[in-house]
């Protein structure tokens, strides 16, 4: 499970969330930019960053609505074709946050729909990171939590097919990056 | 407010590939500690007002200044969270820069810390060479398990003179030589040697 000083999980609890305020608020008036009074009415609608949203709903002080990534729309899109939805465009966190967010709105079809998601474009992940070009198309498409499936599987072919040739096992240190301030060019490139 | 700024800082962070080091971003860092700080200022304005107010707690529990304070107690408890992660991923970074490049930072490296956090750099490494001198063992080579005693290598940039075993080599641009393992490491690990094939 996500820890304190996870940084997805802090990133994943950043994302958008539409609330009604279900009691006014005195004295935090810059949370909605567009309010010119230091005050939220009740019943004023507006974007909140989940960690807030959550916060609040546990005091009853919000009422929260399904966002638009699971709503019926989005479902039917990925009934479709599941591969094809740019999830990373509409909810880079849509896995995380969907599993946090199912038991706020009290929508229980979330769960599965996930898992179908998840399942449906699982397979075009997994053919696409063993073989194919460098930067294939779909890595656009997908969420934080895929990306960091697709990269582990690239980086593990790549050490595979590494060990079976026989390269060099003692490397340069990862963090001194790869382009290195040169004036001279250099010779023969290394294997 | 209202953790925007913290998000950012931390964003910025995130954009790196992972084990890489942003820029120590000061102004970012700054700006959060100062919004801290003008959250604590409203808390406290809100408190006020209602000790003033003088209500009874149980009924105005779930509105007006209450929700206020409750938003700027939890956009604080928001920031501090932001600020401690993104010390301690870089914290985790710096410490495993000891073990991938020795005990002295390059000063591409260097340029990207705080100075607290080159001070945390130098107490880290006293404490492992203390360590490692102690059992005298040095754990930082032999990082992969080694295959052959020795390793041909070609040096990419001028070190000059070092001390090898019992002698010492001359180590200029582009000449090739056969060391052992544990004297080529460190400087492959640096960049400043490779290893070449038969």
């Amino acid at each position: 499970m996500p820890g304190y000083y996870d940084m997805d999980d802090i990133l994943m609890e950043d994302e958008p969330i539409s609330v009604v305020f279900q009691v006014g608020a005195h004295g935090c008036g810059l949370l909605d930019p567009g309010s010119e009074t230091n005050d939220i009415e009740k019943g004023t609608k507006m974007d909140l960053p989940y960690w807030l949203a959550h916060q609040l709903h546990l005091r009853q002080a919000v009422s929260i609505s399904v966002p638009a990534s699971f709503s019926q729309k989005t479902k039917k899109e990925i009934q479709a074709d599941a591969a094809c939805v740019d999830l990373k465009g509409r909810c880079p966190y849509f896995y995380e946050l969907g599993c946090k967010i199912a038991p706020l709105v009290g929508d229980k079809t979330i769960g599965t729909f996930l898992l179908y998601a998840f399942t449906d474009r699982y397979k075009e992940i997994l053919s696409k990171s063993h073989s194919g070009p460098a930067v294939p198309r779909i890595s656009s498409r997908l969420t934080k939590e895929e990306s960091q499936l697709f990269e582990a599987a690239r980086s593990s072919m790549a050490a595979f097919k590494k060990w079976r040739t026989g390269g060099s096992r003692l490397e340069k240190a990862s963090i001194l990056g790869r382009k290195r301030k040169r004036t001279i060019p250099l010779g023969p490139s290394s294997p | 407010m209202y953790g925007r700024s913290a998000s950012q800082l931390l964003k910025e962070q995130a954009s790196c590939e992972s084990g890489q080091l942003a820029v120590f971003n000061n102004e970012a860092f700054d700006q959060v500690i100062k919004e801290c700080g003008e959250h604590h200022l409203q808390l406290e304005s809100l408190f006020r007002k209602l000790m003033e107010k003088n209500v009874d707690i149980q009924t105005t529990r779930n509105g007006g200044e209450h929700l206020g304070a409750f938003i700027h107690h939890h956009s604080l408890l928001r920031n501090k969270r932001c600020l401690m992660a993104y010390t301690q991923n870089r914290a985790e970074i710096i410490r495993s820069l000891r073990w991938q490049l020795g005990p002295v930072l390059p000063q591409e490296i260097k340029a990207k810390l705080s100075y607290s956090e080159e001070v945390y750099f130098v107490n880290h490494s006293a404490a492992m060479e203390s360590y490692m001198s102690e059992m005298d063992i040095d754990l930082t080579v032999d990082m992969v398990p080694p295959k052959s005693r020795s390793v041909r290598v070609k040096v990419l940039d001028d070190i000059g003179e070092v001390c090898v075993g019992d002698h010492s080599i001359s180590l200029t641009k582009h000449s090739l030589h056969s060391l052992s393992r544990t004297d080529a490491e460190p400087f492959i690990s640096q960049g400043l040697m490779e290893e070449v094939s038969e």
